[in-house]
């Protein structure tokens, strides 16, 4: 019986991979555990109320989104709009061509690697660095990222150290505070000579246009301090109602991602910098994207769209862990990868629609998610989703002969006795590619099907 | 609580849901689970024409297939005590799975009403009866395994509140305790790999914590890892929930 | 462009159209978000010394033991913000060379960096950036020590209070502790593209 690709990819992981995985994500998990509890008195109180507030948000962006452009604007940005991801990469090119630029710095941006903005720049002839220590090395191995918050999560010191080697970056060396610090020093003169300074937008506040940004490294903060342009790509679900749900909000992304109580740079930017300020953007454009989430909102797995990307979910997740992030085949790996990519691929979701299946449906993506979000029933709609559109899926078993005789109870018991056959024949030569599955790895029980029946039929006859 | 709205417990008679599994294999476990409610003076009715809760269609993406049969289970498991399942993944499949399936439906309601009235068995002592204290003595250290089926329930603490109390019974925890063991239903065949590493993984763990018994409130859980151990060569003393309590009344761990 | 702008409202319009009811905005005491057991009773300015050091930054409560810590880590050429100066240049003995403007095309030169905090956070151990008070966003990132003075009665007990105080400036930083990352294997360092010192000098 063949297997889904999740599983084929994870059998090939190099057991060295696997083991990185799985270590730093079983630890980033438990600190974040042992963090949210001691510190707060019920932290699923917590998780709840900042789900009410995103699922609020994303349940009225026909009023905030107009109210979000018309805070941005008085604010002194430049508010643009993209429905696709050509779209969303064309208007960036536009920004920098009016300005005659041709260097930018980024920090991460999950949306720039959807709509693949660098590789589009590139082609344009501009230079589109990452900064993010991790999304840097990334570039420079022209690989892709394997987690939402760490991004080479997949790769050890010594790939990096040779590959800064190859880069010219400096001799083979895999100390994790030299290959640092050898980007710290390579990147600075990068920012000053950059022209843009692009960034994403963790949330953006209707009330006061403010655009928040986190990162630990800084780097954000270099892009906004070294540059005169500012470009903010923000996903049109990244609104929050209040600047005061902030507070709930930032409270749960440092301890859910990282486990920090705060990440180290928080950043409230209301717009381009003020005449005092010697250094910083005086130009700001912010252009918010759609690149499909109006579709997943009409659909019925818009609680995904209340996400921040935390990681949380890739952390806890035992599929994640066994089979790390390149298995998902896009951009969002993990528990919340498989349902926002088949829903975001549009016309490609039979492509993606094996992703969903990659889950025990164990649930612990939901108890740890920040915003609460209910993922095993979301994937559940979208495996309904890929049987009703008759998408293929190796491995799973048909089920139409299964109802059929779980709703004749005649039939039922029947087969109850009839299966007790399996005790008399080799396991090998029962064609059913199932049960074969099962007993490649696992023994099977003793059949003893009716046995219950009888038993009680005797007891209540004494 | 994915099962907050229940139906009050009134008088002392229940249906018992064996689950498939019991059915098929685990006979004991029913068995186990009659004479505890029978100790606790509650009376159990056993529909013979139920036979399983639909799950296996349900998690496999074939809702249509899934609601015939929870619509055979809704009729028969008809009026209005408490249905009992020694199994919180079967339970909670009839309080949250079914209705997600049915929100569509027009026989909505009528399978919302059956939601509200199945406990798994642990959560229906506990919660249900009010009883949280047990009997009897089971000499023996028990590395007990909540199930997943039991997040976002009652069903978990339930149990260990009443293994605690087992005159005899010491719990040790294990490593990576909320970890799922790897099961999940067809996922054990369609990610056979993945499906093992988890296993293997829930085995080092407890196998560490020197357990005379391996104890969930699920069947699946335990098939799966029983099996895997077997399989290894080094198999692992399986027991149901409702073994432990019934074994407890009458002395002690049974062979 | 426009087009695009209508487009995505329409089906944003569309997409929500079905839903009977709309999620409540929910109403809520931010009190649920405070740590109410780490700042009971405590004193505001003593805590944030204590939480800025738990997330590896400093903090000095006197000029002079600032300039201790300088000279020991043999931090000597740096830039300080001009209105600051004047009340810092006693304490700065011989050996210091201190600009009072930030040249940009000389990041590297710069050992360390002091400018204004606009407040603090006393439950995070942040400090708080602004444009407004702060004379210059690269000589508070660029070099390896940032030092920011605070003054006591610019306090934030918790996040909350320090939302509500954002203020009307069109650029506030959090800054938690030196700049870090975790990317190769898991393994902490400080001090990435931001400040491997992250020092608050309270007054």
């Amino acid at each position: 019986m063949p297997s889904q690709p999740i599983d084929q990819f994870a059998r090939e992981l190099s057991p060295e991979t696997r083991a990185s995985v799985y270590q730093s994500t079983k630890t980033t998990h438990e600190k974040r555990t042992k963090l949210l509890f001691d510190q707060f008195a019920d932290p699923n109180r917590l998780r709840t109320l900042a789900g009410e507030i995103k699922q609020h948000a994303i349940e009225n962006l026909d009023t905030l989104l107009p109210q979000v452009e018309a805070r941005l604007t008085g604010n002194g940005a430049k508010v643009h709009w993209a429905s696709t991801a050509q779209g969303a990469c064309e208007a960036v090119l536009r920004i920098m061509q009016a300005r005659g630029a041709t260097k930018l710095v980024k920090a991460k941006t999950m949306v720039s690697e959807e709509i693949e903005l660098a590789h589009f720049l590139e082609g344009h002839g501009i230079e589109a660095l990452e900064t993010d220590l991790g999304e840097f090395i990334v570039q420079i191995d022209h690989d892709h990222p394997s987690h939402i918050v760490r991004p080479i999560i997949h790769k050890n010191r010594r790939e990096i150290a040779r590959s800064f080697e190859r880069e010219g970056l400096g001799a083979y060396d895999d100390d994790p505070g030299t290959i640092t610090r050898r980007a710290r020093h390579y990147l600075r003169h990068k920012y000053l000579a950059a022209d843009v300074g692009l960034t994403g937008a963790n949330f953006v506040s209707a009330e006061s246009g403010r655009i928040v940004l986190v990162t630990n490294e800084g780097n954000s903060r270099f892009c906004l301090a070294a540059t005169k342009c500012h470009i903010a790509l923000v996903g049109i679900e990244k609104i929050v109602p209040r600047d005061r749900d902030l507070a709930v909000l930032l409270n749960l992304l440092g301890r859910s991602g990282t486990a920090q109580e705060l990440t180290v740079y928080t950043e409230f930017i209301g717009g381009p910098k003020s005449a005092a300020q010697p250094d910083g953007p005086e130009e700001m454009h912010v252009i918010f994207v759609d690149n499909g989430r109006t579709e997943v909102l009409a659909s019925e797995c818009r609680e995904i769209l209340r996400c921040i990307r935390c990681g949380a979910c890739l952390n806890v997740c035992p599929v994640y862990r066994q089979a790390s992030g390149h298995a998902y085949r896009s951009v969002y790996p993990g528990p919340v990868g498989a349902v926002l990519s088949p829903l975001l691929a549009g016309e490609r979701f039979p492509q993606l629609a094996d992703l969903p299946k990659a889950s025990s449906l164990c649930g612990a993506c939901n108890e740890v998610c920040p915003v609460n979000i209910p993922i095993p029933d979301l994937l559940l709609r979208l495996r309904q989703r890929a049987k009703e559109e008759n998408v293929p899926s190796p491995g799973t078993p048909p089920m139409g002969a299964w109802a059929l005789l779980a709703s004749q109870p005649t039939a039922w018991r029947a087969a109850l006795a009839g299966g007790r056959l399996m005790n008399h024949v080799p396991t090998k030569l029962i064609p059913v590619p199932a049960l074969q599955a099962w007993a490649a790895q696992r023994e099977l029980p003793a059949w003893r099907g009716g046995e219950f029946r009888k038993w009680l039929r005797q007891r209540r006859s004494r | 609580m994915l099962n907050s709205e229940r139906s009050p417990i009134t008088g002392k008679r229940v249906q018992l849901m064996a689950t498939c599994l019991c059915d098929a294999f685990y006979d004991d476990v029913a068995a186990a689970t009659v004479e505890v409610l029978e100790h606790l003076g509650v009376e159990v009715g056993f529909p013979e024409s139920q036979t399983c809760c639909g799950q296996p269609a349900f998690n496999g993406g074939d809702w249509a297939a899934s609601r015939k049969v929870v619509r055979h289970t809704v009729r028969t498991f008809a009026g209005d005590e408490p249905v009992v399942v020694p199994s919180g993944s079967c339970a909670a499949m009839l309080f949250h799975g079914a209705v997600l399936e049915f929100e569509r439906e027009r026989d909505l309601p009528e399978v919302e009403a059956l939601g509200r009235r199945t406990w798994e068995l642990a959560d229906f002592i506990v919660n249900g009866l009010g009883v949280s204290s047990w009997e009897g003595r089971f000499e023996a250290t028990v590395a007990f395994h909540r199930s997943c089926h039991s997040r976002g329930t009652a069903s978990g603490e339930a149990a260990l509140t009443l293994l605690r109390s087992v005159p005899g019974l010491r719990i040790v925890e294990f490593g990576e305790g909320e970890q799922c063991c790897g099961f999940g239903g067809t996922f054990s065949v369609s990610f056979p790999n993945i499906s093992a590493a988890m296993g293997t993984l829930k085995l080092e763990h407890v196998r560490a914590a020197l357990p005379d018994v391996f104890v969930s409130a699920d069947m699946s859980c335990l098939m799966h890892l029983g099996g895997l151990a077997a399989r290894e060569g080094k198999p692992i003393r399986i027991r149901h929930l409702a073994q432990v309590l019934r074994d407890a009344l009458k002395g002690g761990i049974r062979e | 462009m426009s087009d695009d702008r209508e487009a995505i409202f329409s089906r944003v319009r569309g997409a929500l159209a079905p839903l009977r009811v709309r999620a409540p905005l929910p109403q809520y005491d931010t009190e649920i978000a405070v740590l109410r057991q780490v700042l009971a009773g405590r004193d505001l300015a003593e805590l944030f010394g204590e939480r800025i050091r738990k997330v590896g930054g400093l903090a000095f409560f006197t000029p002079a033991a600032l300039v201790a810590h300088l000279r020991t880590g043999g931090r000597l050429h740096g830039y300080c913000d001009p209105v600051l100066w004047p009340g810092l240049a006693p304490h700065f003995g011989a050996g210091f060379q201190v600009e009072t403007a930030f040249d940009r095309t000389r990041v590297d030169d710069y050992a360390f960096g002091i400018t204004r905090a606009a407040g603090a956070i006393a439950e995070t151990g942040t400090i708080i950036l602004n444009d407004a008070a702060t004379s210059c966003r690269l000589g508070a990132l660029a070099p390896w020590v940032h030092v920011a003075v605070v003054e006591r009665s610019s306090l934030f007990a918790d996040l909350p209070q320090a939302v509500a105080g954002l203020g009307d400036d069109r650029n506030v930083v959090w800054c938690t502790g030196p700049s870090k990352t975790a990317d190769v294997e898991g393994i902490l360092i400080e001090g990435v593209h931001g400040p491997g010192e992250q020092i608050a000098l309270v007054v």
